[in-house]
């Protein structure tokens, strides 16, 4: 294996606003294949703005970052990035109000090549991994908020990706509830030998990840 | 789960909206429908009329709002060696009472055009007495029979037959010595057109040689006459071309009030579900496949719209064509082609409504979208 980490980043700056804001300040951070890692800080730290360039949900203002060595800005397609390499989950979970459970898990698969039976089984499969083969013909308004968030955890691991990015997934949940999500997350980090991101500002989830980088001011400060 | 499903579904989210924007797209539709079918029915029948009395050319004047042509070219055009007969011809519409109108078809008692009619009742006209015959619709919308008699604008007329033509331009009409036409007209001299039949094209000569030949020979012949064949002459008369106008300029002012409907829902929606569309995105729909669920929404409107108005416009059509006031001068069929052209428009209005929206939603910063409230 290439001791290349799945993601690199260098220097990062985010600034918003003309100039105003500056959200990050210079971060590097390195991210070994495989490592469940928690980003914590407080609000305006700068860690969901992280998060979106690891995911290459947005571009960095200066900075690079690297997956697998090559840089998101020009070696990539940053929507086959999202689509095949990444899977998203958010403290909102985000799911789509008028489609059932299963349909909310397939949504990102419609960017493959699988066929409607191998879309749907594969949707029943990743339901039955998050443990809500029960809740099928429900909508996400019909669902308590450890079950949407369950659901959007199986529609990150729609494609199959090697990396799960998290903002606040536990944000919106009760202890319990954050609990059993963290529980399934280090499952399913360890089943598939993912690589986790989560961004947090809860200390308990903080310390439930290998490793645990602390953001301030828009810098990792440790 | 296809594309096409979760466009159904979006749209099916929103139903008093969704129901009036198809209203609003249907109303344009069946606008073209009736209206646009009708003067296509309309165009249908002058060729009927043409075909069953055998008319090759129709000979006007060469002016855009071909008037009337002076009654003595007639020796000459019958002096040319391919035409058989010219008969000359005096068409009108008239208030026959305040809500029954028809066209008069003034012809000479001889022409070639009164051998197919088939007299149901009484008799032809003859020479140039004052007597109508009436088609056989007509003269039931009338209550008239044979040897009643009937005002035309002012002037009274005998029934003196009742007949059934080859189109419903004759069967809804009346005719009559040209003469007494010319005297209610005021178009003493004056011809509507000369239809003219040819004699067969010479072997070895194709027809449509010959036609245009014998087209070339009369226009030298008479430098201010223009000779039409009569599948042109039915498409392009003024009537035709008037019904046309008219169906057309008012089935597309429906149609853009409709299109300005489903711009307005797909601008409302793609702004209502900014977040969604956030999170496809994030998800990692391309802007192609955001730009294709919103156009498919759009076009699912088009055609519900389309096919709501296909039945309306079938309706009005039938409305439509037993007026009175319409003469009986269309049937209510809608052909398939016209049927096919409605929902076409109505699919292409719904893409056409949907791009702008569908542009502004693929252009959604994921980050952007996913943080509107």
């Amino acid at each position: 294996m290439s001791d290349e980490p799945i993601l690199r980043v260098q220097n990062l700056t985010k600034k918003y606003d003309e100039g105003r804001i500056q959200a990050l300040r210079g971060v590097d951070l390195q991210i070994p294949q495989g490592e469940f890692l928690t980003i914590s800080g407080p609000s305006g730290s700068g860690k969901s703005t992280l998060l979106q360039l690891l995911g290459g949900l947005d571009e960095p203002s200066s900075g690079e970052v690297f997956y697998r060595g090559a840089n998101l800005a020009g070696a990539f397609d940053l929507d086959a990035y999202r689509s095949r390499r990444v899977g998203f989950i958010f403290q909102a979970f985000h799911l789509l109000p008028a489609l059932r459970v299963p349909d909310n898990v397939q949504i990102p698969m419609l960017e493959g090549p699988l066929s409607a039976r191998e879309r749907s089984r594969r949707a029943e499969a990743l339901l039955e991994e998050v443990g809500m083969t029960h809740r099928t013909r429900q909508y996400p308004n019909q669902l308590s908020a450890g079950e949407r968030q369950r659901v959007a955890i199986a529609r990150s691991l729609a494609n199959d990706p090697e990396i799960l990015l998290g903002d606040e997934p536990t944000g919106n949940l009760d202890s319990e509830n954050s609990a059993r999500i963290m529980a399934l997350l280090s499952g399913i980090q360890s089943r598939r030998s993912l690589t986790i991101v989560l961004v947090t500002h809860e200390a308990e989830v903080a310390r439930m990840g290998h490793r645990n980088v602390h953001m301030l001011d828009g810098r990792v400060v440790g | 789960m296809a594309l096409v499903r979760i466009a159904l579904i979006n749209i099916s989210r929103r139903r008093l909206r969704t129901s009036l924007t198809v209203c609003g797209i249907a109303v344009g539709i069946a606008a073209f429908v009736a209206l646009v079918g009708f003067s296509k029915s309309f165009e249908r029948e002058w060729l009927k009329l043409y075909q069953s009395g055998g008319t090759d050319l129709a000979v006007v004047q060469k002016t855009f709002l071909n008037t009337s042509v002076d009654e003595r070219v007639g020796d000459r055009i019958r002096a040319l060696a391919a035409v058989a007969e010219a008969s000359p011809v005096v068409v009108n519409l008239m208030d026959l009472t305040p809500d029954v109108n028809a066209l008069v078809f003034g012809l000479p008692e001889d022409s070639f055009e009164m051998a197919p009619l088939r007299i149901l009742e009484g008799r032809k006209f003859r020479g140039e007495e004052a007597e109508a015959m009436l088609g056989e619709v007509l003269a039931g919308n009338l209550g008239k029979k044979a040897g009643d008699m009937m005002e035309i604008q002012g002037a009274h007329f005998r029934v003196v037959g009742v007949f059934r033509g080859g189109s419903a331009l004759e069967t809804g009409g009346v005719m009559m010595p040209i003469g007494q036409l010319q005297n209610l007209a005021e178009m003493q001299g004056k011809v509507t057109a000369f239809h003219v039949r040819l004699r067969p094209a010479p072997s070895g000569q194709s027809e449509e040689e010959y036609l245009r030949q014998a087209r070339a020979a009369i226009e030298a012949a008479e430098p201010g006459l223009k000779a039409v064949p009569a599948g042109e002459r039915a498409h392009n008369n003024q009537l035709v071309s008037l019904a046309r106008s008219i169906a057309w300029g008012t089935s597309l002012i429906a149609l853009l009030a409709g299109a300005l409907g489903i711009a307005n829902t797909m601008a409302m929606a793609v702004f209502e579900r900014t977040r969604e569309i956030g999170i496809l995105r994030a998800l990692g729909w391309r802007r192609w496949r955001v730009i294709l669920l919103i156009e498919l929404e759009a076009a699912a409107l088009g055609s519900i719209g389309g096919m709501v108005g296909l039945i309306g416009g079938w309706g009005a059509l039938r409305g439509l064509a037993s007026l009175p006031m319409t003469a009986n001068i269309g049937d209510a069929s809608i052909s398939w082609p016209h049927a096919g052209q409605a929902l076409a428009m109505a699919i292409a209005i719904g893409l056409a409504a949907g791009a702008l929206p569908a542009w502004r939603a693929a252009r959604l910063s994921p980050v952007e979208a996913l943080r509107h409230e």
